[in-house]
């Protein structure tokens, strides 16, 4: 599968950064006959072994019938990246225009998309969750939200 | 003596009326999050911590620990009513629960499973009281080789019994130990792999990657379930809810022998609820006179799993309280919030808070009552959040986990952080990369490190000390066993089976 090769050619490249951020780490060895490395090297050794693993698995599953593709798989990722990208914006918008307004303004797309054609309930989820959730948060719970635009 | 007398200690602390009510707050959020699809108690529980911060700790841990339970009794309301287990481990529910259902018994399947819930998570929570302070009072001799070894154990075990293959197993423990060593290392004060964000000095918080990688990924998993238009149907509860003699006399047996099997899988770290739940299963199928129900509406089906998933997660707590290392995901995430509140498990905890460690024991026959009445009486109510469209709430998951992940420090860099391991756990789950070995070494890895140095320090850079007693010669060994076992397993069945024909 290729799934499992990008797997095992991403490990091994893991591996290999891992192994000269390692060696990045200054250390003064007093007191800890280890340093901070050792462990981490460990670590590295470990990868090089699940790298081992998989090779060997992928070995052993090569007579193996794939399973076809899924239909619409690219139907798929696109609404996965799309849905990131718009998180992505959210989360980009969280302090400059506060919860409120940037969660309200994420829900009303999301729930428009996906929940179609049922406005009411949509818009006042929207608009309701995240008012009450804020007041909820910051003033009962004493959790802090950005505030952003909004005075209060 | 001593120890009843801490027993009966826990519970004047789980009687008062604050623990009550945060008692009742967890298996009610529990049922909740457990009806629901797409949210989990390892993101609830994550979620909450930012939540309770500043609170009594035996308050808020009693809360945590209701939710862990409780998802257990709403993940089979779902699994029934629309073949959708509300958690992965009601998975084996939906095949007997949702026949039930479509025959018009949704309301024994419903009754069966709450009644095997309770009996089996009682009986689970006994085991766990006359366990707990033998196995504590072993886990005092143990120094940090031990602790090295055993960390190592629960996560071969756990690396290679979740998910398909045991080498992306291995891969996601690693992963999650090269994510705990990120930050300033606390013995030498040397930052490591911070990539110059100031940020990472204190490492990335597990709460982050759990959001991330339980609610966020779930998330997207839905919607692109939705787009899909795989919509499903919610049956209506029909019958009465309760047992006819004859459903009550096929399911007892079921009950006991699940909440056995449920218990002893629940202490042994790696397999999990739905292990047990499957092993319970296939137990009372092959016990059964009649095996060609199963699948087909057989009560047993319900019974069994039921009960096996909730004794598990009174078993699972053992090792979390005694020896302080979880064995799987979600209890991972319980040792995380512990350790937010300076509580470390393990057997000192027994000796230093009897009251904490009793009370949340005890809260736990409460909690186990209160469930029963949430889930029989109470079912319609939990059952109406089935009909809020998913398409409302998969958004409002991704807000909650905003709201939980921002709490934490006030960062926005932690937003960024729950959608990179929420597409990051989208992508493992498409790939069958597991993710629990993955939450599981991200919250030890701070600990086993430091064992490790210790123990090394100790032995003067020596490595036999991981060889020196009986003890961690043992937990090496089932350690290569448990990373053994699924390639020999596989060949060992092909021998028999040979010999056989």
């Amino acid at each position: 599968m290729i799934a499992d090769r990008i797997i095992l050619a991403f490990t091994l490249v893991l591996a290999a950064v891992y192994f000269w951020a390692t060696a990045q780490i200054p250390s003064l060895e007093i007191g800890d006959p280890l340093g901070p490395k050792a462990f981490p090297r460990l670590l590295g050794i470990g990868l090089l072994l699940t790298a081992a693993l998989l090779a060997g698995e992928m070995w052993k599953a090569r007579h193996e019938k794939r399973a076809p593709v899924e239909p619409g798989s690219l139907v798929h990722y696109l609404v996965v990246g799309g849905v990131a990208a718009w998180t992505w914006l959210y989360f980009l918008l969280f302090e400059p225009l506060g919860f409120i307004i940037a969660t309200a303004v994420y829900l009303l797309v999301l729930t428009g998309y996906f929940n179609r054609g049922r406005w009411i309930p949509n818009v006042s989820t929207s608009i309701l969750f995240p008012i009450i959730t804020y007041l909820l948060f910051t003033k009962g719970l004493g959790v802090s939200l950005a505030r952003g635009v909004l005075p209060f | 003596m001593d120890t009843l007398t801490h027993i009966i200690n826990g519970f004047a602390v789980c009687l008062q009326p604050i623990n009550l009510w945060y008692t009742f707050l967890g298996v009610f959020l529990g049922t909740i999050v457990g009806v629901l699809p797409g949210i989990g108690p390892s993101a609830t529980i994550a979620l909450l911590i930012p939540v309770t911060f500043g609170m009594n700790p035996t308050s808020a841990l009693i809360m945590m620990a209701g939710v862990f339970y409780g998802t257990k009794y709403g993940g089979s309301t779902t699994a029934i009513l629309i073949r959708t287990p509300g958690e992965a481990a009601s998975v084996m529910t939906t095949l007997d629960g949702y026949e039930m259902a479509r025959k018009g018994r949704a309301g024994a399947a419903l009754a069966v499973s709450a009644i095997g819930s309770f009996i089996a998570g009682t009986l689970g929570v006994i085991a766990l009281t006359i366990f707990a302070l033998p196995l504590a009072s072993m886990a005092l001799k143990f120094g940090p080789a031990e602790y090295f070894t055993l960390m190592l154990f629960a996560m071969t075990a756990v690396a290679s019994l979740t998910g398909k293959s045991p080498a992306k197993g291995m891969l996601a423990t690693i992963l999650g130990l090269m994510i705990a060593t990120i930050g300033i290392d606390l013995q030498s004060g040397q930052p490591r792999y911070t990539m110059g964000i100031a940020e990472f000095q204190d490492g990335v918080g597990f709460v982050v990657v759990v959001v991330g990688m339980f609610a966020v990924s779930e998330v997207l998993r839905g919607l692109v379930d939705i787009h899909g238009g795989k919509a499903a149907k919610l049956l209506p509860i029909s019958g009465k809810l309760w047992l006819t003699k004859e459903e009550w006399k096929r399911s007892i047996g079921p009950i006991w022998r699940g909440g056995i099997i449920g218990f002893v899988i629940g202490v042994l770290p790696g397999a999990g609820g739905t292990i047990a739940s499957i092993l319970s299963y296939t137990t009372e199928k092959r016990l059964s006179k009649h095996p060609e129900e199963f699948g087909h509406g057989a009560i047993e089906g319900v019974a069994g799993p039921e009960a096996a998933n909730n004794a598990d997660t009174a078993g699972a707590l053992v090792p979390l309280l005694t020896l302080g290392v979880p064995g799987g995901g979600s209890t991972a995430v319980l040792l995380g919030a512990f350790i937010m509140y300076g509580i470390q498990p393990g057997p000192l905890l027994f000796q230093n808070r009897p009251d904490l460690v009793w009370g949340l024991v005890d809260s736990m026959y409460i909690g186990n009552i209160m469930l029963l009445i949430l889930n029989l009486p109470l079912i319609g109510l939990f059952v109406k959040l089935l009909l809020i469209p998913i398409g409302i709430l998969y958004p409002l998951i991704v807000s909650i986990a905003a709201i939980g992940a921002y709490g934490i420090n006030g960062s926005v860099l932690d937003l960024y952080l729950i959608l990179l391991f929420g597409v990051l756990g989208y992508i493992f789950d498409k790939v069958d990369i597991p993710v629990a070995p993955l939450v599981l070494s991200l919250v030890l890895g701070g600990m086993m490190e430091q064992s490790f140095r210790q123990a090394m320090t100790i032995s003067g850079g020596n490595p036999k000390i991981f060889f020196n007693s009986a003890i961690t010669m043992t937990l090496v060994v089932m350690s290569i066993i448990s990373i053994a076992l699924p390639f020999v397993l596989p060949r060992i069945k092909a021998m028999l089976k040979s010999e056989a024909d």
